[in-house]
């Protein structure tokens, strides 16, 4: 396990503390953790130090499957620099409710189609790219074969 | 839980409202140089000095800093709560109330920095300023003002809404720009202008988002007994709601159903004598276009989806701007669109004005109450009713 140190350096600029940590040492293992109330079962994120819905501290960051639905989309025709990011074709961010729970979100970019297949309700699945020396948390579209 | 208990109704006074006006560029000139502009207007229009204020209520600019600008011999409470300015109004009005300070002088310095424009970084003096919260973390975010524009998506989504929607929103801050003259932009605008603005998020543009400006607004918040025995009317603060619900995460809130904005409707109706059907003039937020349609519909002046088809229905075409039931203008200063981006100060200096009969040519005849809603969804959303003294 790296330490706090290197995990603060390799995501520098990153909200990394004792809640968050966990979340982030799963990016580099591409496992995408988020956090569940051992107690009540309840997911939440971002990280919280204790259950939201219990109040149980027995909060444990757990891998989620990464499928769900597009709720957000947007485009960036500009935006803060980031490595590979020039924003000539607008970038794709979205919000998708993962299956594991209703409500429960996580927002990255889209990889790998073209921004006019990127709508609400599309489903997607989990993929992983390399930013800035961290593993990123992406997705893709799950049916483009279908679509 | 929302609760409808408001001993502090109209017990409170706001005694005066001034400002510098506003510029879409950079001044020559420091936060503390604005905000001790407007603040000694208002100071010398209420018919004060120094050795009068008490207490200091403001945005960014430090208390200590403000105090010290202007040689307040000493105050009893100080605080900078965070904006929107409903903030400044709400902590002010509480510390009177409660007797933490007698007279208050609240103030707010909108100020171009990295923040909101990157024009701000070829001034050396501006550099050291605040970044965007979490800016670090890179683009894969709806955080910050991306959220916004990630739930305009939606709404446009779930509605099958339009553009031309937004562009209502800003055409009507335009025109009443027109008559302000402490306005950044008062150019006209056309629907045609709005539609070809250059895109920042697909789907909001340039015009969709409020003006960086430099300049200040100053307030002087003391009871409404020793407002009556200054130089201006008083202006009444009737009800003041800050609200917000747990999911407050900009991608995590339950949905366009379901945010701050309906906590503040819910409790400053329970705490008001007034609604939207006595309101004379209204102010909702508009820092996004997206906003305003927002609290038009949770303000319950029409339903989910409708605000476009609210607005049309309500269009002064002669003068090309909202006027609801042909009687209630909508932010007549020009809002934060063409205003500038004053995170709702200028909404109450405006109101405060309004409320004096002191707003010029933009006077709405008669204005006895006013219902401002400032800021957006998340972790901002905030309500006031004001009424005539």
């Amino acid at each position: 396990m790296v330490t706090d140190e290197v995990l603060a350096s390799v995501f520098a600029g990153t909200p990394v503390d004792h809640d968050t940590a966990a979340h982030y040492r799963g990016r580099l293992e591409r496992r995408l953790l988020m956090n569940r109330c051992e107690d009540c079962g309840a997911w939440r994120h971002p990280p919280r130090p204790v259950c939201p819905s219990c109040w149980s501290p027995n909060v444990r960051p757990t891998a989620v499957s990464g499928t769900g639905t597009i709720h957000l989309a947007i485009f960036l025709h500009q935006g803060p620099p980031a490595e590979g990011v020039d924003y000539a074709t607008p970038y794709p961010v979205v919000t998708v409710e993962l299956d594991e729970a209703p409500g429960l979100r996580f927002t990255s970019t889209l990889v790998g189609a073209p921004n006019d297949a990127i709508r609400i309700g599309r489903r997607v699945r989990l993929d992983w790219i390399e930013r800035a020396g961290a593993p990123l948390p992406v997705f893709q579209l799950a049916d483009e074969a279908a679509a | 839980m929302i609760g409808a208990r408001n001993p502090m109704k109209d017990k409170v006074a706001i005694a005066g409202a001034a400002t510098t006006g506003f510029t879409p560029h950079n001044t020559a000139r420091s936060q503390a140089s604005l905000a001790a502009e407007a603040c000694m207007k208002v100071i010398r229009e209420c018919g004060l000095t120094a050795g009068d204020i008490n207490g200091i209520c403001g945005s960014a600019l430090p208390a200590a800093v403000l105090q010290a600008t202007l040689g307040i011999p000493e105050v009893t409470w100080f605080a900078n709560p965070s904006i929107p300015f409903g903030g400044q109004v709400a902590a002010a009005a509480a510390a009177v109330h409660a007797g933490l300070a007698d007279v208050v002088l609240a103030y707010h310095t909108p100020y171009r920095l990295p923040w909101n424009t990157a024009n701000s970084l070829k001034d050396p003096f501006r550099r050291g300023g605040p970044a965007i919260p979490g800016a670090g973390a890179g683009p894969d975010t709806v955080a910050g003002g991306a959220g916004y524009t990630a739930w305009a998506a939606r709404y446009l989504h779930e509605h099958g809404a339009r553009k031309e929607h937004f562009g209502l929103v800003a055409i009507n801050d335009r025109s009443n720009a027109a008559l302000n003259p402490a306005a950044a932009m008062t150019a006209p605008l056309t629907m045609d202008d709005y539609l070809g603005a250059r895109m920042i998020r697909w789907p909001l543009c340039l015009l969709d988002m409020d003006v960086p400006v430099d300049g200040a607004d100053a307030f002087i918040v003391t009871t409404a007994e020793r407002a009556r025995d200054m130089a201006l009317p008083p202006v009444l603060i009737q009800a003041a709601v800050l609200g917000m619900i747990d999911r407050n995460e900009e991608d995590q809130t339950p949905g366009l159903h379901r945010h701050g904005q309906h906590v503040v409707v819910e409790a400053l109706r329970a705490k008001s004598d007034f609604w939207t059907d006595g309101m004379d003039v209204f102010f909702p937020y508009d820092g996004f276009s997206f906003i305003t349609l927002s609290w038009i519909e949770n303000v319950g002046l029409c339903g989910p989806g409708e605000a476009g088809a609210f607005i049309e229905a309500n269009w002064d075409k002669a003068r090309n701007r909202i006027l609801i039931d042909g009687r209630i203008p909508v932010n007549p200063h020009g809002g934060a669109l063409s205003e500038g981006g004053t995170q709702g100060s200028g909404h109450v200096r405006e109101a405060v004005h309004q409320l004096q009969g002191r707003a010029g040519p933009r006077q709405v005849e008669g204005a006895a109450t006013a219902l401002l809603t400032p800021g957006g969804f998340f972790f901002n959303a905030q309500g006031l009713t004001l009424r005539k003294g």
